[in-house]
């Protein structure tokens, strides 16, 4: 398979792909989650999505689910069935490879993880220190995923003149895989993000674009 | 103002008349074209956003109200008049509002009433997991499920109907699932035509009519009560046959062996799993179509039920005399089903041979016993963070629960934000059971004398309108002994920051302004005399304020008065906090729970230290919570 989406749209109809996005509240999981629906809806694809509101809000793991194809019914992804998993957080993306993702699955991940606070030297205390290092996951998933790609998506953001439009670069770089129109992710990223920060976030996109390299 | 959403689907997300919308927002559609005159609910996961997108229309009279009992007599008071009301809540919300809904199922209705009830499979962000199923046999009224946005949209428009044809309140009943997935919502034509820009196109037939009284219909004492319950009895008999004869309920014949019975996201799932099976789908499940469930058990060899939560449906059948019906032998009666709890009950229930994709085993994931055990990478083991659900940073119940943690009272605890006041570390707050539940539950552990120290109860502003009020009443009434703790941070934070009397703001746009309720006002009308107004990112004060009210033997009340950081906007207090050099790694401000606050990894020489990122909200709380003068503002 090279392109997630094959060219011919009538090979799609009983296919579902599916696209889980992670990361921790206030990353833009909601955000990126409309703007890659929005793109598969225009482009003519049956589409659902699921996303938790509620405590998550809170500093806590999200996801959100995105499926399109031919047509759907779970909103919900079936285990180990992602085609893609774009996460904004590294050690989000360990947490949720185990339920979704198989051999095949493409792994965007950001190279920034944010570590668990309120972590307690008490022994008492239930909450205690990751011991997992960004380094050695990385390691592992690029011994595990022959397409993980890994982003320096905050820097890449920085360079580009603001953070915040960071968790719009792995979007970009999740475009390679479909064969959505450009014209589609440029729309629906325009219509989504504050009509002031427009062109930031599209120069974001198109720089992601550029980031698929030869693993595609 | 907000552009009325059918502008910006003419403008942007439209595509061939189709829209992309979670379940909310279709039915805030569904009930802006049936003409929905006024709307009211209290917020609560996940049914809060139904009624602000239907407030972006400006065609409807759309209020939070104080609770839901309140909402849903509005919403009557309306329907009386002739109009056309809905009321929305999430699953527990619906207890509060039982009270008139009981009754209300037996006068009926003039103008259409349709009740949103969200529930909350797997609790996300609720207390319980009730089936509110049970509410529509309980009161004796219709229940629609949908099970996607297009449903949404078009049960919400069909319930109006039913609600006036029936002269019955109508439940509608989603679920997490349901009213948090977005999927595709086919526009009819009339209505994306010419209305972007105006006032919605009503299409209720009810014109404006006069009042007039009827008490043998709307006044519910024995005599007349006596009749109108006979009438719901047989109303119930004249809905069996819509259930039956309208085509809301469909069957699909498929394999001659294999049926599957289910309602909402539950019918999805099977449709993924098993879509050779033959389908008795339930969009309008109570009363359950007798007809048809009788028909399909006929002609299909093997019939399950898949429902989430409770086996409501397969006991109605069981009702019917069928016996041979399976269902929660195979699927769970707590927590969400999703696609692979369904694939395991029909496995297992015989109608899926083993497949080889059933347990996809990943050279990766290394199991023990079904267990997963952690990830592994030579040897080492990949360990991901938990991450519980924490205060903001900047939060100010932070310091409060702080405090009180020091002062180790029992706290009786509420539900909102400060619920996580409850987990470790602040570990502070002792029961979280039902809204407004504290200053009843603080009155009666007072009472107890099981502990030798004052009781306190805490909730926040909202709740304490929601409900609170009346139990801090009664504990003046009764003279009570507690500290009665309201945290007032100006909005309805854990569902988004929606507004309540307290804040004096409300949804609708132009049709009521709105007056703003004085939280200390009421509590001396009250008749309490000892109030403590305090700013909780002054953590001295607030420990201060709180060691005297919990040492004062009487019922007195503390008000904090810091807005939430979050809601209604961000705010940027455009300070930060570090950590300097000489800090000796106490942990103590690590015990506030901040976002902000983490432990650096220990080195070979020297002991691990925290330190503050850039996400600090400059609130002050940990400087003053560090006893050694380690944590200072940053200047710039």
């Amino acid at each position: 398979m090279g392109a997630l989406i094959t060219k011919n749209f009538e090979n799609t109809q009983n296919i579902a792909y599916n696209i889980l996005i992670c990361g921790i509240g206030g990353q833009g999981v909601v955000l990126a989650g409309k703007i890659i629906s929005l793109a598969a809806f225009k482009n003519g694809f049956d589409i659902k999505t699921s996303e938790v509101h509620g405590m998550s809000q809170r500093g806590g793991s999200v996801s959100s689910h995105i499926r399109f194809g031919g047509k759907i019914f779970s909103p919900l992804i079936p285990k180990n069935k992602a085609s893609v998993i774009l996460s904004f957080d590294i050690y989000e993306t360990l947490r949720y490879i185990s339920e979704f993702a198989n051999d095949k699955t493409i792994i965007i991940s950001s190279d920034y993880g944010k570590m668990s606070s309120w972590i307690s030297k008490n022994k008492n205390d239930k909450i205690k220190k990751t011991a997992a290092g960004i380094a050695d996951i990385a390691g592992f998933l690029t011994n595990n995923f022959k397409r993980f790609h890994l982003i320096n998506d905050k820097k890449m953001a920085a360079d580009l003149g603001n953070i915040k439009v960071s968790n719009i670069i792995p979007i970009g770089l999740l475009s390679n895989y479909t064969d959505i129109a450009v014209e589609q992710w440029l729309k629906a990223i325009e219509e989504n993000v504050p009509e002031k920060t427009v062109d930031l976030n599209l120069k974001a996109f198109l720089a992601g674009r550029k980031e698929a390299g030869d693993k595609k | 103002m907000a552009l009325n959403p059918y502008c910006n689907f003419q403008k942007a997300g439209s595509f061939n008349s189709k829209v992309l919308l979670t379940g909310n927002e279709a039915i805030a559609l569904g009930a802006y074209k049936a003409g929905v005159y006024l709307a009211t609910g209290y917020p609560g996961t996940p049914s809060s956003e139904i009624l602000p997108y239907l407030a972006k229309f400006n065609s409807s009279i759309v209020n939070w109200s104080i609770n839901e009992k309140t909402a849903l007599e509005i919403a009557i008071g309306a329907s009386i008049g002739y109009k056309r009301s809905m009321f929305t809540t999430k699953h527990v919300g619906l207890n509060v509002a039982s009270d008139p809904l009981m009754t209300f199922a037996l006068t009926g209705v003039r103008g259409g009433l349709v009740i949103i009830t969200a529930d909350d499979p797997g609790m996300h962000s609720s207390q319980n997991e009730q089936d509110n199923r049970f509410y529509a046999k309980f009161a004796k009224i219709p229940m629609l499920e949908p099970s996607d946005s297009l449903e949404c949209f078009n049960f919400t428009i069909k319930a109006f109907d039913i609600s006036e044809k029936f002269d019955t309140p109508v439940i509608i009943r989603t679920s997490t699932r349901i009213s948090h997935s977005r999927s595709i919502v086919s526009l009819p034509e009339n209505l994306t035509d010419g209305s972007c820009g105006t006032a919605a196109a009503s299409s209720s037939k009810l014109q404006l009519q006069p009042y007039k009284k009827d008490i043998e219909k709307f006044v519910m004492v024995p005599v007349y009560a006596r009749k109108r319950h006979k009438l719901s009895i047989e109303r119930l008999k004249l809905l069996s046959d819509y259930s039956n004869n309208s085509g809301i309920n469909k069957i699909e014949y498929n394999s001659p062996d294999f049926g599957i019975i289910a309602s909402g996201v539950s019918y999805q799932y099977a449709l993924e799993i098993a879509p050779f099976a033959s389908f008795l789908k339930l969009s309008f499940s109570f009363p359950v179509p007798d007809v048809l469930i009788k028909e399909f058990v006929g002609n299909v060899k093997n019939v399950i039920v898949i429902e989430e939560l409770e086996p409501f449906i397969q006991n109605e059948i069981s009702l019917l005399g069928i016996n041979n019906i399976k269902g929660k032998e195979y699927f769970p009666r707590d927590g969400e089903l999703n696609p692979d709890s369904v694939k395991k009950g029909l496995f297992e229930a015989g109608f899926l041979k083993q497949s080889s994709n059933m347990s996809e085993n990943l050279s990766f994931v290394y199991k023990n016993g079904g267990a997963e055990m952690p990830l592994r990478d030579n040897g080492k083991i990949l360990e991901t963070p938990q991450r519980l659900p924490a205060l903001c940073s900047g939060c100010p119940h932070s310091s409060v629960f702080y405090a009180l943690k020091k002062l180790r009272v029992p706290v009786m605890g509420d539900i909102g934000c400060y619920t996580l006041g409850a987990l470790p570390p602040l570990g502070a707050m002792d029961s979280c059971i039902s809204m407004g539940l504290a200053f009843g539950a603080a009155q009666g552990l007072s009472l107890t004398k099981s502990s030798p120290k004052k009781t306190a109860g805490i909730m926040g502003d909202s709740t304490f309108f929601h409900s609170g009020i009346a139990s801090l009443i009664d504990a003046k009434y009764n003279n009570a002994i507690f500290t009665a703790i309201i945290l007032d941070n100006s909005t309805t934070a854990m569902t988004g920051g929606q507004g309540h009397p307290g804040t004096g703001k409300n949804l609708s746009l132009n049709s009521t302004a709105s007056n703003k309720i004085d939280i200390k006002k009421i509590v001396e009308a009250i008749g309490i005399d000892e109030i403590y107004t305090i700013d909780p990112y002054d953590y001295n004060e607030t420990f201060d304020a709180l060691k005297k009210a919990l040492n004062s033997e009487k019922l007195n009340v503390v008000i904090t008065n810091r807005p939430c950081v979050l809601y209604p906007e961000k705010i940027n207090s455009g300070k930060k906090f570090k950590v300097l050099g000489s800090c000796i790694g106490c942990d103590l401000c690590m015990q506030i729970g901040c976002p902000s606050i983490f432990l650096s990894p220990d080195s070979a020489n020297a002991p691990s230290r925290p330190f503050i990122d850039d996400s600090c909200a400059g609130c002050s709380i940990c400087r003053d919570i560090c006893i050694f003068n380690f944590i200072e503002e940053i200047k710039s």
